[in-house]
């Protein structure tokens, strides 16, 4: 018997069906990409007298409603807001690494050295010692240990990233600006969206500019590349991501982006 | 006499198309890949802010941990209905209460998603796709409220900003 052929099947439409589904595509879908500035609030914390904020550690940046800016001393006019980059990186970089001879209008750095970390550490089990000889007589101690069980983690946290610095550069100390230092943003209740948007666009370039350059020098790689990967592939726990992860926790920690909004009043 | 042979009778040979869903298919590869979906259609006027170096919210919105809220004025009906002629948009309802309804919507959002996709309360953004006119005292009001109900990371969305171009700042 001879052997019958399978018909072919007519694939002319084929193109058709593509096209359905291209154009259904082209309907529903949108190229542009959502890009936002992402910040925290701010958790509301009680604490009994409070540390005066040092004046030196503010960078006050306001903006009116007419959306001139005010940075510290100086106005600033809505077209001429790109100055705000050079200042801001001049309020950063001028006293780094200098333990003498600092401006005084500017917030300080610390040189953070492992000698240093070990004795905070110490210091911390102490207290915490103190604490528990104490917690026989009052229960309210309780709360004292745990912030010494956080303030221990947080001193062996900064001495892996202390590491990873001296492995990257060779250097013993680490630059640490003042921890109180910050961007202060104060607007009106009018103020437009987009000049407070501008605003924050310029003091996070100012400050991924300064990241950048470091890490460059440092890891030969830009923290912008490696964010990108890191919040890529956040969900998977591969070796890179952790490493790509140490990288930004020290890169962060020289350079913080600390920007405090304050609620308008008028 | 002509060299040139008239070839009356027969027809042009008929293009081969066998390739053609193939290019087709490529087409919509490169647009399911290079395109993401439109969440919804505004009902309010948001021409985006400006800015540089903005975090990306691709992967955010994979993750389902990023829930939108439009502010601007309305593109239908009367502007004055609204406090300040701005309305703010949740999903597909402008709410009578402005935007003091923004911490039950987000507190509905996130009830409603299954635990298993989405990222701790605290760290589910917010974020505010606002007009370049809108005053900043609501997006103070909104972080508020979301502060309040401990939905602590919020957005500000903003769109790329030319290199050749300045901030649209309007000045007055």
């Amino acid at each position: 018997m001879a052997k019958r052929e399978a018909p072919e099947i007519n694939a002319g439409s084929m193109a058709d069906i593509a096209f359905l589904l291209l154009i259904f595509f082209l309907v529903t879908t949108t190229m542009d990409k959502d890009t936002a500035y992402a910040r925290k609030i701010p958790k509301k914390v009680e604490v009994i007298d409070p540390e005066p904020v040092q004046k030196k550690n503010i960078y006050k940046i306001s903006i009116n409603n007419k959306q001139n800016i005010q940075a510290r001393d100086s106005i600033i006019k809505p077209e001429d807001i790109e100055q705000l980059n050079s200042r801001i990186k001049h309020y950063y970089l001028i006293n780094r690494e200098k333990l003498e001879d600092r401006n005084v209008d500017y917030p300080y750095y610390s040189m953070v050295t492992k000698a240093f970390i070990d004795q905070r550490i110490a210091e911390a089990y102490n207290k915490q010692e103190n604490y528990e000889k104490l917690l026989e007589t009052d229960s309210k101690y309780e709360k004292f240990i745990e912030q010494m069980d956080n303030e221990i983690a947080e001193w062996n946290r900064k001495k892996r990233i202390l590491d990873l610095y001296t492995k990257a550069s060779g250097k013993k100390e680490m630059p640490e600006i003042a921890f109180q230092a910050h961007v202060r943003l104060e607007s009106f209740i009018d103020t437009d969206y987009s000049a407070y948007v501008a605003v924050q666009s310029e003091v996070e370039k100012a400050v991924t500019e300064m990241r950048d350059e470091e890490a460059q020098e440092l890891f030969g790689i830009t923290y912008t590349s490696m964010r990108q990967y890191y919040q890529t592939n956040l969900l998977e726990k591969t070796p890179k991501v952790q490493e790509y992860k140490d990288k930004m926790d020290l890169i962060e920690l020289l350079f913080p982006l600390r920007i405090i909004e304050v609620k308008p009043k008028r | 006499m002509s060299k040139f042979k008239k070839n009356d009778g027969k027809k042009a040979p008929g293009i081969n198309t066998s390739s053609l869903p193939d290019i087709v298919f490529m087409l919509l590869f490169f647009f399911m890949v290079a395109t993401t979906t439109k969440e919804i259609d505004p009902m309010v006027k948001v021409r985006p802010a400006t800015g540089i170096g903005m975090t990306d919210l691709t992967p955010f919105k994979q993750r389902s941990e990023v829930d939108f809220v439009y502010l601007g004025q309305p593109l239908k009906g009367d502007v004055d209905k609204f406090e300040k002629g701005i309305a703010v948009q949740y999903d597909g309802i402008l709410h009578k209460d402005g935007i003091r309804h923004i911490g039950k919507w987000k507190q509905d959002k996130f009830a409603t998603k299954p635990a298993e996709y989405t990222a701790p309360r605290e760290e589910t953004m917010t974020c505010f796709k606002a007009d370049e006119q809108v005053p900043m005292g609501i997006l103070f009001e909104a972080r508020e409220i979301l502060g309040d109900a401990s939905f602590y990371t919020i957005g500000y969305a903003a769109s790329e900003k030319p290199n050749n171009k300045g901030y649209n700042i309007r000045t007055q």
